[in-house]
């Protein structure tokens, strides 16, 4: 769907991880991200008890 | 001075309890804590009726759902009983809010201690619930999420200190497009549609399907996306606090950091006398539910003039105030004007490469994954297991934790920073006070609360106004005036002279 709006056209994409100084005092550091092979995660996620959020139930908060 | 926390209502399961038995088991975590603290709470300085509109709610609503877990001929026990206050030496406050263990945080100015502190707040929580594990002998699970997927929602609420000058309405006006478009960026990311979790749907927020009203007192049922209660905790002719809870409980600490400080920039344009025109939305109710369960990532909404616009654009309105008002200031500013612009330029482009950033990408593309392996379909009830999942805030268990494990997760702070914040206040706020205070005279403390803690000697009460210390520089010298009392009786004389 394109944007309608004509004042504020969508922008072109950016990289995803912007070039930035790490460590410098202008706000937190940022580690670089590598996605490492899943299969240890897929393992995990197998083991969840398929009926956990069956049973859950809360009362309402505030 | 910029101050915030976020208060998260924790969800709890205990091995063989139902939803009637967990105001108990609640409190029973809650008072499972077992470091230093003070008690009870302040609460006469609390009015959750008070509206910022200018009147008084007779009375709030109760959602009726939960009176089904009521007994009703049970004698109500006394608050201080019920609520199991506990203020702890970091200035936070922990305690059992209508059977949910609730971390307060304590006031925070930098975004670095705002995720400590959130982060030290599921350790807190996580230690009070294996400790209860090992009195009962049953599992005591805690999930930091917004949704039972049977209906029921809990929240987990930002707060922001605002001056007091601009008209209400017109906070309002100016929030209402802010908050219902954020979603996109701060939603941690929900299997299923409410009221009662109809599978096949994977949605942004998990707090979205909840909320019925642009702007109200309520909390607990026909929720706002504005809420006016009027507690500023403060000098109430100069501030006021913003609590905002449409939110999402974040397990991520970037999503954390973003949400804080891009709505912390918010409140300053607001503050600095900015409203954003011709960005009013025809149906913000609705439209936060549309934008949340779009899953072809278009996120148009319709706006009063009969025009569209795309989240992304709506949000780029707030960030160029921003820019040209506070571009080049350095601290957290320039990070989060930095990391806005690039997180709405990679919504637009492709939203999965943020699954080390934002938790309902991180989320999506775990269930993705298992989908793949596993051929399930995304209507099977058992991916509503996994998003619980990965909101339990067990690392040896939670699904969110093994992802910061396989280090695909952007980390804001480390561990040790983590660890510390569990019994260190900010050093720069009013908390630091508060938790000095607890820490070092907690057998004297009569109650506590954000803006005051009463000490009692054996000759007097003595009030200790925490409303003053809104400056780094103050909060510095009235701990050097604690440090340097080795008694209460001095200390109230250093106070005093």
């Amino acid at each position: 769907m394109a944007v309608i709006d004509e004042e504020r056209a969508t922008r072109p994409a950016g990289p995803a991880d912007p070039t930035r100084r790490d460590g410098d005092e202008s706000g937190p550091s940022r580690p670089d991200v590598q996605r490492p092979d899943r299969s240890d995660l897929l393992k995990r996620m197998k083991k969840v008890d398929p009926d956990t959020a069956r049973k859950y139930r809360q009362r309402s908060g505030e | 001075m910029a101050l915030y926390g976020i208060e998260t209502e924790y969800g709890i399961h205990v091995e063989g309890k139902g939803a009637a038995d967990l105001v108990a088991e609640s409190r029973a975590v809650v008072n499972a804590y077992c470091g230093t603290f003070a008690s009870p709470w302040f609460y006469r300085g609390e009015d959750p009726r008070n509206d910022q509109r200018g009147f008084h709610a007779r009375r709030l609503k109760y959602d009726p759902d939960d009176a089904k877990f009521d007994d009703p001929s049970a004698p109500p026990l006394p608050v201080e009983e019920e609520r199991a206050d506990h203020v702890l030496v970091n200035g936070a406050r922990l305690y059992n809010d209508h059977g949910h263990p609730e971390y307060s945080t304590p006031e925070c100015a930098t975004l670095a201690d705002m995720v400590a502190h959130d982060k030290a707040g599921e350790r807190i929580v996580l230690e009070c619930a294996r400790r209860r594990e090992a009195e009962i002998g049953a599992a005591v699970k805690i999930y930091k999420n917004n949704t039972d997927f049977h209906g029921s929602s809990y929240g987990t609420h930002e707060n922001y200190l605002m001056g007091r000058a601009r008209p209400f309405g017109e906070v309002i006006g100016a929030l209402v497009p802010f908050l219902v478009t954020r979603i996109i960026y701060t939603g941690a990311g929900k299997v299923g549609i409410e009221p009662r979790g109809k599978s096949g749907t994977y949605q942004l927020s998990q707090r979205a399907d909840f909320f019925t009203e642009e702007a109200s007192v309520d909390t607990l049922h026909r929720r706002p996306l504005v809420n006016t209660r009027d507690e500023p905790h403060a000098d109430p002719h100069k501030w006021r606090r913003l609590h905002v809870i449409a939110g999402d409980a974040n397990l991520s600490e970037y999503a954390t950091a973003l949400k804080i400080g891009t709505l912390l920039l918010v409140t300053e344009l607001i503050d600095a006398g900015w409203f954003p025109t011709n960005i009013k939305l025809y149906d913000p109710v609705k439209s936060i539910k549309e934008i949340s369960r779009d899953s072809a990532y278009e996120w148009c909404v319709p706006l009063s003039n009969n025009r569209r616009m795309k989240a992304t654009d709506v949000q780029r309105v707030f960030l160029d105030q921003a820019r040209i008002e506070f571009a080049g200031r350095g601290g957290d500013t320039d990070w989060v004007l930095g990391e806005w612009a690039s997180t709405l330029d990679a919504l637009d482009a492709d939203p999965m490469q943020l699954s080390g950033k934002l938790d309902w990408v991180a989320k999506k593309s775990l269930i993705d994954d298992y989908v793949a392996a596993d051929g399930e379909p995304w209507d099977d009830y058992r991916l509503q297991a996994l998003d619980l999942a990965y909101c339990d805030i067990d690392p040896d268990e939670g699904l969110y934790a093994a992802l910061v494990d396989a280090g695909e997760m952007v980390r804001i702070v480390d561990n040790a920073a983590i660890d510390k914040a569990m019994t260190v206040p900010p050093t720069n706020t009013r908390a630091a006070i508060r938790g000095a205070l607890v820490s070092k005279f907690g057998g004297s403390v009569g109650n506590a609360g954000w803006s005051q803690v009463v000490l009692r000697t054996d000759a007097e009460s003595w009030v200790a106004d925490l409303d003053p210390f809104l400056t780094p520089a103050l909060v510095a010298e009235g701990l050097d005036r604690m440090a340097r009392a080795d008694t209460l009786g001095e200390l109230i004389e250093r106070f005093r002279g």
